[in-house]
């Protein structure tokens, strides 16, 4: 766009924006300047907001003195309370919401990364270092990521997470409220002690027994190959955050042993694919 | 020399006559005058000597190459571009969303160049550096998305891919009592993406597409047919290695600031290109109905079948999104139909190119016995019907992988000579293509798709098929209704009333008969600086790679963006332009070189329907017609000022030897511009 078309096309906006010509004129006058109508209805949506309307003054206005009065300084609007870490919540999404957009696991590879390896994160991107993987079969959306199962005492000998189970080195473990870095790790959630991590080329048990029985909540870092498991965040999950979609991925406090949620990633959307198109195929 | 961020920093070329795959590096100094893309693919044709008329389309020397940008990766919004000589023999750049691109990208490829032909079906896996040409014959003979679903399963990358070796010793006693022996194995995730060609693509229908995501598309000018030509089934990717940029903190402030910009836009968000049929195309006089007879409905209220709303409540699943994109223009749905042949069949929505050229182009949205005149007294039960049949036109473009913007018009074509009595069913195998019948447009698809008896006549598009019934039936007046420009098919925008596209912008834009070019104000208005300056921005677009949906959200950051990937610091706007400036000039000098056009003004940019020039039958714009119903306001007035303001000759629209200079593209193009001047 030339820079005279930018200009024009800005004042439009600004017009539009005043209230003194309607969308339809901005539509049309932006596509007589060459924009395309799909252009020009983008930029009538990203016209800049009206400020708020006046409010009516709720006290006389002041009498003017003869001397101005000191300058009062605003007070700073109140900070927005700061998110609360929050225990014993999972991680649910809406497979019909859910529009694949990755943005999620961009949020979550980033953050990781960025702990673990600096150096690395401070000029790449890579989503191989995201615990929560939207996946993308066909005509369906699942989001991939670990539901904290566990095993059940009297029945499995067990009432560990499967993964932490059958880990040589106990390297899978929770890091309890008030311990751990806040953001990262605590408030319950497991975490991968990565000292402890044999990686996979040494092993990988966690990966396999999950996939073999309960989900696919394991993935692995493309540079050390150590295990990853979904800390929560230590209870403020970034994935949510992240999430443009409203509903789409909730944190929400479910107690339950998460083993009743849980799928392969591979048989989730086969139901998906069922339920939402009546048809049925694995997909 | 400074490590290249933003791209990978090579490109694949595979030959498939020789089974090698080599990499091939490009110099920073190229990257920069073309990007990537659509530029950087035009480039290579050149330098490849692809643009020689001795390389026909279906020679083991044209090249087809999938070319990404530096946005591919993790910039919002990013398509994947296709480029290569088409089926039609002239130049195709065709791009689509979806996530291959990204993963490509991730994979550590700027692009894949495909070479020679293959003896057997055969398709590519690409799992980061690695890239293998496998068998294919399993696959060969199956539809786009049977193919891709397939293909998807099998992309299993190392990490995912190992020997279980989890034990009794490593569980409870109790626990491994009830575990099945053996355990079910690991391969549950799926992660990747694929391009993939269906029936037609094999069989080289010219407007054969390459499919992604099942319902994706790299449409128009067939490079499917060229996919088939050599073999290739498909390409599968998984990347793992992300993505380098000099500046990422700048550049993830961009993309947020993008994105935010994005989930505010509620015009895409609700119902994606559904707003153009419903919203405009009715009330501008400039939706095709059978075969462009008719610009509108008279009664606005037949075109609500097409309401966002209405499809939605009727038949839509659920939204998707390309890597990044808030936007999430895409919909499945199930079709819901009281004829078996249509109901629970899964596509997308129709979008706004369907919804136009194979849903009012072909009569399927009148009552039945009605015109597109009279008053619409039916039911939603009626309406969806109608909207079914749209649907289900639209699936059988998409799983036989063909293009439905040249398929409308061939659709249409014959609809209107059977309305005529110019053709009988017995021209067509016995086939009796009347308005709004989806069963006559299934049984010709599938003749179209697998060349079978007249199938093989018409599966070389809209001219070749009209061509064909005038040579047939020794009446050239048959041809006049081909609704083509430069013997291409045209796009679901009208251009007669003046408040849509514009015949102007047709003729000139960079690919035949392109619809998303841009300049069609500008091009009507004649205001010819910003036509041009629309059109080069759109081609920068298709060079980064992103989608021209979301292109007002990048405004202004578009440069930033690229400095930010790439550490090009010195990197504007204007560079951008021109980018787009050179593209135009290659597309125009390949297109001339490649068909040995002695004449391209009289041969091929007059080559436009003669329906432009007759009124409009009713409508906001009755009586009106392009041009004033003048040809030659377009091609004597308009058509050489608008080559004059480019730098091209006025008389033949070929780049002056002083403007391939300017362009820094002389080294590429000046001896074959020189040959035709």
């Amino acid at each position: 766009m030339s820079q005279k078309l930018n200009e024009r096309i800005s004042e439009l906006q600004e017009q539009l924006r005043l209230g003194k010509i309607s969308r339809r004129d901005f539509l049309r006058y932006a596509s007589l300047l060459g924009l395309t109508i799909g252009t020009a209805e983008a930029l009538a949506a990203c016209a800049p907001k009206p400020p708020p309307a006046p409010t009516a003054p709720t006290a006389a206005p002041a009498k003017p003195t003869a001397a101005p009065a000191a300058p009062t300084t605003a007070p700073p609007p109140p900070a927005p309370p700061a998110k609360e870490a929050k225990e014993g919540h999972m991680l649910m999404f809406d497979p019909i919401a859910c529009t694949g957009c990755l943005k999620c696991a961009t949020a979550c590879a980033d953050k990781w990364a960025t702990e673990y390896f600096p150096d690395v994160a401070k000029n790449t991107m890579n989503l191989e270092f995201s615990r929560i993987r939207p996946m993308r079969f066909q005509f369906v959306d699942v989001v991939n990521v670990c539901w904290y199962c566990g095993l059940i005492k009297w029945a499995e000998g067990s009432e560990l997470t499967p993964c932490a189970q059958v880990c040589p080195t106990k390297a899978i473990v929770p890091v309890p409220k008030g311990e751990g870095k806040a953001g990262y790790t605590g408030m319950g959630y497991l975490t991968v002690d990565r000292g402890l991590c044999l990686g996979l080329e040494a092993c990988g048990r966690c990966l396999e027994i999950c996939e073999d029985q309960f989900a696919s909540g394991i993935s692995f870092d493309p540079i050390e190959k150590k295990a990853q498991i979904c800390e929560r965040c230590g209870g403020l999950p970034v994935c949510v955050d992240a999430c443009p979609e409203p509903l789409a991925l909730q944190f929400v406090p479910v107690q339950r042993n998460g083993r009743s949620y849980a799928q392969r990633p591979s048989d989730f959307a086969e139901s998906l694919y069922n339920r939402m198109y009546g048809a049925r195929g694995r997909v | 020399m400074a490590e290249l961020t933003g791209y990978a920093g090579k490109i694949a070329r595979v030959d498939l006559s020789t089974g090698k795959v080599t990499a091939v590096e490009t110099p920073v100094d190229v990257l920069r005058k073309f990007l990537g893309g659509s530029a950087l693919g035009m480039y290579y044709l050149f330098k490849e000597g692809v643009a020689d008329p001795a390389v026909k389309p279906f020679d083991a020397k044209n090249m087809l190459q999938f070319m990404l940008g530096p946005m591919n990766g993790f910039a919002p919004n990013a398509r994947s571009t296709i480029v290569t000589k088409s089926a039609y023999n002239f130049n195709t750049i065709t791009t689509s969303g979806g996530r291959a691109a990204a993963e490509l990208k991730w994979a550590g490829w700027d692009g894949i160049q495909v070479v020679g032909k293959s003896d057997k079906p055969v398709y590519l896996e690409v799992i980061d550096d690695k890239i293998t040409i496998k068998d294919a014959s399993k696959l060969w003979g199956k539809n786009a998305v049977e193919t891709e679903k397939l293909l998807l399963r099998t992309i299993v990358a190392p990490l995912e891919s190992r020997e279980t070796i989890v034990t009794e010793a490593d569980m409870t006693p109790e626990w491994a009592k009830i575990r099945p022996p053996g355990g079910k194995g690991i391969g549950a995730k799926r992660l990747g993406a694929a391009w993939v060609i269906g029936q037609a693509g094999e069989n080289r229908v010219w407007y054969a597409n390459v499919i992604t995501e099942g319902a994706r598309a790299h449409g128009r000018y067939g490079a499917g047919a060229i996919m088939g030509d050599k073999k290739l089934k498909g390409i599968v990717i998984r990347g793992t290695k992300g993505q380098k940029f000099a500046d990422k903190t700048k550049f993830w402030d961009l993309v947020k600031e993008i994105q935010a910009s994005e989930a505010t836009d509620y015009f895409w968000r609700s119902y994606g290109t559904a707003g153009i049929g419903a919203g405009e195309a009715n009330s501008q006089d400039a939706f095709p109905v059978r075969n462009w007879q008719w610009c509108a409905w008279s009664d606005p209220d037949v075109v609500k079948t097409l309401d966002g709303p209405f499809m939605d409540f009727t038949s839509f699943v659920k939204r998707f999104a390309c890597p990044g994109c808030n936007l999430h223009c895409m919909y499945t749905t199930e079709i819901t139909s009281v004829d078996p042949l249509m109901d629970r069949v899964i596509e997308d929505m129709p979008d706004w190119e369907s919804m136009g050229m194979v849903g009012g182009n072909l009569g399927f949205l009148e009552q039945k016995g009605k015109s597109p005149e009279d008053t619409f007294t039916g039911t939603q039960a009626d309406r969806a019907e109608g909207l079914a049949k749209n649907q289900f036109a639209t699936f059988l473009h998409d799983d036989y992988g063909m293009d439905y913007i040249e398929g409308g018009n061939n659709l249409a074509l014959l609809m209107e000579l059977r309305q005529r009595n110019l053709i009988t069913a017995a021209d067509l195998d016995g086939i009796d293509m009347q308005w709004g019948d989806i069963h006559a447009v299934d049984a010709i698809m599938k003749k179209i798709a697998l060349r079978q008896g007249v199938g093989d006549k018409l599966a070389n598009g809209t001219w070749e098929s009209a061509k064909y019934f005038a040579e047939k039936k020794g009446n050239p007046e048959i041809l006049k209704y081909s609704q083509t420009t430069k013997r291409y098919g045209q796009p679901a925008h009208g251009v007669r009333s003046g408040l849509d596209a514009s015949a102007l912008e047709y003729v000139t834009v960079d690919r035949a008969t392109e619809h998303t070019g841009g300049g069609a104000g500008a091009n009507n208005a004649g205001d010819y600086p910003a036509a041009i300056a629309a059109q080069n921005a759109k081609c920068s677009q298709d060079s980064l790679v992103y989608c021209i949906f979301a292109a007002g959200h990048w405004g202004g950051k578009t440069a930033q963006l690229v400095q930010a990937a790439t550490g090009w610091t010195d990197f504007t706007e204007d560079d951008l332009v021109k980018v787009g400036a050179r593209q135009y000039a290659m597309c125009r000098v390949f297109d001339i070189h490649t068909q040995q056009l002695k004449d391209p003004k009289k041969e091929w940019d007059m080559l436009t329907p003669a329906r432009w020039f007759e009124p409009l039958p009713n409508g906001v714009a009755k009586g009106k017609m392009a041009y004033d119903g003048d040809p030659k306001k377009l091609w004597d007035v308009a058509l050489p000022a608008y080559w004059k303001t480019r730098g091209w000759s006025e008389d033949k629209g070929i780049p002056t030897a002083a403007t391939l200079k300017s362009l820094g593209i002389d080294d590429i193009t000046e001896a074959i511009a020189a040959k035709y001047r």
